[in-house]
């Protein structure tokens, strides 16, 4: 068990996520689904308890003490959660389906509870609040069946075998007794500006069965092979659960506003695609084999940045738009976490990093993927030049601060790989080269200014910025995104020094530092896993490995993994699942399969900008 | 007044009707979605129920208008007005009888008042003016078949 509730909120490592491609339910350890966004996953919550107690909830549990044990259903996102009681055992498992060829709802939750033994008396209580429970959410009845309605948006509550709905006061709840052999439903059929559809039981049944063998045939397609396949497995599966179907787009995260510091302020909506995620999981599909994902994600990134070229927006929202207003919600927030957001103000900010990241996935996905058109190899080649302009100015970095703008190292490194890799897909002919000599000629000037400004001799590291005597774990990025000669004694230095000054055992801090918040927050978790790719890179695979297992413990028990870890407590903090962390996961597993004792280094400077991954 | 006025009349005025429609959806004011409504009738495939909604529906503005047509006719009289009280009516019989009772009688896969068990899914009735899809239904319904019934008299007039 991860432990109870603290005034109504459950630990965040309590949660494990459902989802069907469009939207995603978080489901707690004791059965409770405290979020649910209808109709996508940027939409507003009809079930939002996770961010106040008051704003939606649909609990299932047995009436009685209990004890309760998960996991997903293998190579799924099919979750099944064991209650044992005095009495017997009951199964319920919890799906978003996808639909078939029959006329199905719009989104569909399934919530199958069967009985294992003895008689295990069951509650289940819906209360749905529509637009993140500030909308007026009325309950009536359609043909017998409960009906949540709010503007255009739905929700009916069925039950088949579990028990007759009852209405109450903004809520719907049913009892039922599981026995062995019983097995009942609860169904949430929801529409969102059209007419609800009310499936058939066995239309639910077969809706169930289908989803779950979709996702166990996707699983089995992932080519990723090696001493930590389960574990990359779940993180895919998990990755999947925020790629957002209708566009190709990868989430940052499937929650808004959980915080890095309980009863902090630094709560931020995640549910955008951050350009900064985009290398990363590019090669993450296409390490794993997932090359539609490759294609549809690139595509929609090459779609999305096209409305702002040459210029790039911090992140998108899932649908392409560039647009993402930060807006305050009248929320109490996870323990008290406030402001709650939706929406996210950085999107405007300067991040010079951005660049990098989108000239290595494009990059990659011509290496490994496709093929780039003329259209697009014109605005790659317009990217360049507009670093050549850009890069002698301050900017955001990749963290997002917001406090004045510094010349942040790793946003640097990042400007001279984009333009070593302009370089070599032109050399390619894969963008034009006119403008080649130029771009050789800035990244010969970043580079200096990295090594000269950035880098501090006497401790033998890269520095957070030029002229600071702060570290930053982000630099790793760098060096996983080609940076450099992973084997030169500079980066050998750096790992040493963001190992001695930012980690602790498994934990790594972001930073040292300030950032122009008030507060603190956890270790990060993706820094962790940049950290043991860094040491499987500069020939320590031993060390990598080491900390990779201990890494894993960073997880909740179903192997979802949060933005942040409280290293005091190892409570998980912040938005979760959490793309970049499992991105990170990936990326460091595969890479230390791929680098047997003795490590073989690559050696990457600027005519060697595409490790192969 | 000629039948191409009112033809013509009858493709613009479904055209903003339609738009109107979307626009009280996007606005939150209702789930009415007539061209779901119709497709469903003919397939369970959602997005071919969309495409075939989308022309039954198209097919039944110029049938209507063509009504109105004959009505215009019969009583020698016709206009912008006379349109919009038409779609006036229009609405309140879509909404009392049309949609709200006929509908679910002839459709295959929406549920009434008499429906058993059953093994395939069901779509949700209007119910009385359609209030089922929102408190903001009639108010939509109303405004789109004025909009119609103001432009099918109109374009009918129109013709000579």
């Amino acid at each position: 068990m991860t432990g109870p509730r603290t005034a109504g909120y459950a630990p965040l490592a309590s949660y494990a996520a459902i989802g069907d491609g469009r939207t995603l339910a978080l489901v707690a350890e004791d059965g409770s689904i405290d979020w649910l966004a209808l109709p996508d996953l940027d939409s507003p919550s009809v079930f939002g308890a996770l961010l106040d107690p008051d704003a939606g909830q649909f609990s299932l549990a047995p009436v009685a003490a209990h004890t309760a044990t998960r996991r997903y259903l293998p190579g799924t996102n099919l979750l099944e959660t064991t209650f044992a009681t005095a009495s017997g055992t009951a199964r319920v498992v919890d799906a978003l389906t996808v639909p078939g060829s029959g006329l199905a709802p719009a989104r569909e939750l399934v919530r199958r509870i069967e009985g294992v033994d003895g008689e295990v008396p069951m509650r289940w209580r819906v209360r749905p609040r529509f637009g993140y429970g500030l909308a007026g959410t009325r309950i009536a009845r359609r043909l017998g069946v409960p009906v949540a309605t709010a503007g255009s948006d739905a929700l009916a509550v069925l039950s088949f075998d579990a028990g007759q709905p009852e209405i109450g006061a903004g809520e719907i709840t049913g009892d039922l007794v599981a026995r062995p052999g019983s097995a009942g439903l609860v169904v949430l059929s929801a529409a969102d500006g059209e007419p609800l559809v009310l499936p058939a039981r066995a239309e639910v049944e077969a809706r169930l069965s289908a989803t779950a063998d979709l996702w166990r045939d996707w699983a089995a397609r992932l080519t990723y092979r090696g001493r930590y396949t389960d574990t990359v497995t779940r993180s895919a599966l998990a990755l999947r659960l925020l790629v957002y179907a209708p566009s190709g787009a990868l989430a940052a995260a499937g929650t808004t506003s959980l915080p890095e510091q309980i009863g902090g302020e630094r709560n931020w909506d995640y549910r955008y695609s951050w350009i900064r995620d985009s290398a990363l999981a590019l090669s993450a599909f296409l390490r794993l084999g997932c090359a539609p994902e490759a294609r549809a994600y690139f595509w929609w990134l090459m779609q999305a940045s096209q409305l702002t070229h040459p210029k790039l927006r911090v992140l998108y929202r899932l649908d392409g738009g560039a647009r993402a207003v930060e807006r305050t919600l009248p929320l109490s927030g996870y323990r008290d976490s406030r402001p709650v957001r939706a929406g996210n103000d950085a999107a405007g900010q300067t991040q010079l990093d951005t660049y990098g990241e989108l000239m290595r996935t494009a990059w990659l996905y011509a290496n490994g993927c496709g093929h780039i058109d003329v259209d697009v190899g014109r605005r790659l080649a317009g990217i360049a030049d507009l670093v050549c302009e850009l890069w002698h100015q301050p900017d955001h970095g990749i963290w997002e601060v917001r406090g004045e703008r510094r010349h942040f190292t790793q946003s640097k490194m990042m400007c001279a790989i984009t333009l070593d890799l302009a370089v070599a897909l032109a050399g390619r002919g894969v963008i034009p080269d006119r403008r080649m000599r130029w771009w050789r000629d800035e990244a010969d000037a970043v580079r200096e200014f990295v090594e000269t400004r950035c880098f501090d001799p006497r401790r033998g590291t890269y520095l957070r910025s030029a002229g600071s005597t702060d570290l930053d774990a982000a630099v790793l990025l760098a060096l996983l995104h080609g940076y450099g000669d992973a084997r030169s004694p500079r980066w050998a230095g750096t790992v040493d020094a963001i190992r001695a000054d930012l980690a602790s055992a498994a934990y790594v801090r972001r930073y040292s530092g300030d950032d122009g918040l008030e507060g603190t927050e956890g270790a990060f978790v993706a820094c962790t896993f940049w950290l043991v790719e860094a040491l499987a890179l500069t020939g320590r695979r031993s060390e990598a490995a080491r900390l990779f297992d201990q890494a894993l413990a960073l997880g909740n028990d179903v192997g979802l993994y949060a933005e942040e870890v409280d290293p005091g407590t190892g409570e998980q903090l912040g938005n979760l699942p959490q793309a970049l962390s499992h991105l990170a996961l990936i990326s460091a597993a595969t890479t230390i399969d791929a680098h047997p004792e003795p490590v073989v280094s690559p050696t990457v400077g600027r005519a060697a900008p595409g490790r192969s991954r | 007044m000629s039948v191409a006025g009112a033809l013509a009349g009858g493709f613009v005025g479904t055209v903003v009707l339609t738009t109107t429609l979307r626009a009280g959806s996007e606005l939150r004011l209702t789930r009415m979605d007539l061209p779901f409504l119709l497709g469903t009738a003919v397939t369970a495939d959602r997005a071919r129920a969309k495409a075939v909604g989308y022309a039954l529906h198209f097919a039944f503005g110029l049938l209507f208008a063509l009504v109105y047509y004959a009505v215009f006719v019969a009583i020698g009289r016709d206009g912008w007005a006379l349109g919009a009280v038409f779609g006036l009516v229009h609405a309140v019989f879509a909404g009392t009888a049309l949609v709200s009772v006929l509908l679910p009688v002839v459709h295959p896969r929406m549920g009434g008042t008499d429906t058993a068990a059953v093994s395939a899914a069901l779509l949700e009735p209007p119910g009385f003016m359609m209030l089922n899809y929102g408190s903001g239904t009639p108010l939509v319904s109303i405004a789109a078949h004025v909009a119609y019934g103001t432009l099918v008299g109109g374009f009918t007039a129109l013709g000579g």
